[in-house]
């Protein structure tokens, strides 16, 4: 599984860097994204709503992202 | 240095007939209203003159009128004046700050809201609360539906934040207390008027001599300021809310056009000369920064653009894309040629960010 470390990123470097990623994924494959920018939860709720990828809070800094 | 041609920040130039006043009420050097003399009494009935003159444009009696000298101080009067400690303070996520800071330490429930902006009620009433319900929104535009959010909770109190909508949209009678920001009408920044509609309700929350009434008062050349503003504007919101939803909509539809955009709430519910809009996968700073380079300067709730590095709490709330945010507002003297010129710079610039 890919890992991207975004943290110390700041918006919207961490989500540019997912959607690089996502990209070359295949349908459900997963990301993780460690991201420490207050920004990032709040983006990922509309960015997946507009690209239709979902994703789960794990912690603070970490999040499971699903392809769509 | 580039000069700036548009402006669609949400600041703006004083109305020009306030401006006339402002200047001829300096030059008059206005006495303190309170004081005996012969220039004093003239300045009190100035003064009176501009509060009945706010009045008649607010359709409220002028007894119930208080001009404030700061906006902030008018968040306190209204919600704090109303709350008791057996109350709860409901208020709403997408709020001014103002309104989340007086919550904080008070018994408080925020209302979530929906993707377009409308407050969600709760499925049973809050009888013993005090609504702090905001008209419209100042980042979106949003304007929320008054009368159902206030049937929803049921509160014993109701504060109105009028500060963005101002004339342009109808408060209504149900409610406490309101306030007004003079800059809505294009009057002087930092003059608000606080509305006491239910006076048994209210009580002066600083320290005072007379509960019921606050105990301050306002330059009168501002004062008066304000008053020629909202005389004028108020004959003139008409035509000027309908050339702002024309431009509004060639905005949107410009905007929409583009891939991978978020605009907040709908032009139906919202006032028809502001607009949020947000373009993933782009830089707020830099945008703004692109924009302004071509001559246009616009506002951004990314959090690039913040000086506290946080996101804006409105798009957090609504779910809206944060990042690659720019805030528009339309003014009455915005010209066709002006928003022509901004689409171009959004489009070019959103390009130029993405490739």
């Amino acid at each position: 599984m890919i890992e991207i470390d975004a943290r110390g990123l700041r918006c919207p470097q961490p989500i540019i860097e997912l959607g690089k990623h996502i990209s070359t994924l295949s349908s459900g494959e997963q990301i993780t994204l460690y991201s420490d920018d207050p920004a990032t939860e709040p983006d990922l709720n509309a960015w997946s709503r507009m690209t239709g990828n979902k994703f789960l809070k794990i912690s603070s800094d970490e999040f499971l992202v699903t392809k769509n | 240095m580039v000069r700036v041609t548009g402006n669609f920040q949400s600041e703006s130039p004083l109305h020009p007939k306030a401006f006339e006043v402002l200047h001829a009420a300096f030059d008059n050097g206005w006495a303190d209203p309170g004081k005996l003399s012969q220039s004093a009494s003239k300045a009190n009935q100035v003064k009176n003159q501009a509060l009945e003159s706010i009045a008649e444009s607010l359709g409220v009696a002028v007894d119930a009128i208080f001009a404030f000298p700061s906006i902030a101080l008018g968040y306190f009067l209204g919600i704090q004046g109303l709350y008791e400690n057996s109350l709860t303070l409901v208020h709403g996520a997408t709020d001014r700050k103002d309104v989340h800071a007086i919550a904080s330490p008070l018994s408080h429930q925020v209302l979530p809201c929906a993707l377009d902006g409308k407050l969600i009620t709760p499925g049973q009433k809050m009888s013993s609360s005090v609504l702090a319900l905001q008209v419209a929104n100042a980042e979106t535009g949003v304007i929320q539906e008054i009368s159902e959010v206030i049937r929803g909770i049921g509160p014993k109190k109701v504060f109105l934040d009028a500060t963005t909508s101002g004339i342009r949209t109808k408060i209504g009678e149900q409610y406490s207390t309101a306030i007004f920001d003079s800059s809505s009408w294009y009057g002087p920044a930092e003059i608000g008027l606080l509305i006491i509609n239910e006076p048994a309700k209210w009580s002066n929350p600083l320290p005072h001599l007379n509960a019921a009434h606050p105990n301050f008062g306002v330059s009168l050349p501002l004062l008066l300021a304000s008053a020629v503003a909202l005389e004028n504007f108020s004959s003139e919101v008409t035509e000027a809310d309908a050339r702002a939803r024309t431009f509004n909509a060639q905005l949107r539809e410009s905007f929409a056009l583009i891939p991978d955009v978020d605009i907040a709430g709908s032009l139906d519910s919202s006032m028809a000369h502001l607009l949020s809009v947000s373009f993933m996968n782009c830089n707020g700073e830099e945008l703004l920064r692109g924009i302004q380079s071509d001559g246009f300067s616009v506002d951004s709730g990314s959090a690039c653009t913040a000086d506290n590095l946080q996101p804006s709490h409105v798009l957090a709330a609504m779910g809206v894309l944060t990042h690659g945010n720019i805030r528009i507002t339309i003014h009455p003297e915005t010209t066709q040629a002006e928003i022509d010129g901004l689409i171009s710079s959004v489009k070019k610039n959103v390009e130029r960010l993405r490739s």
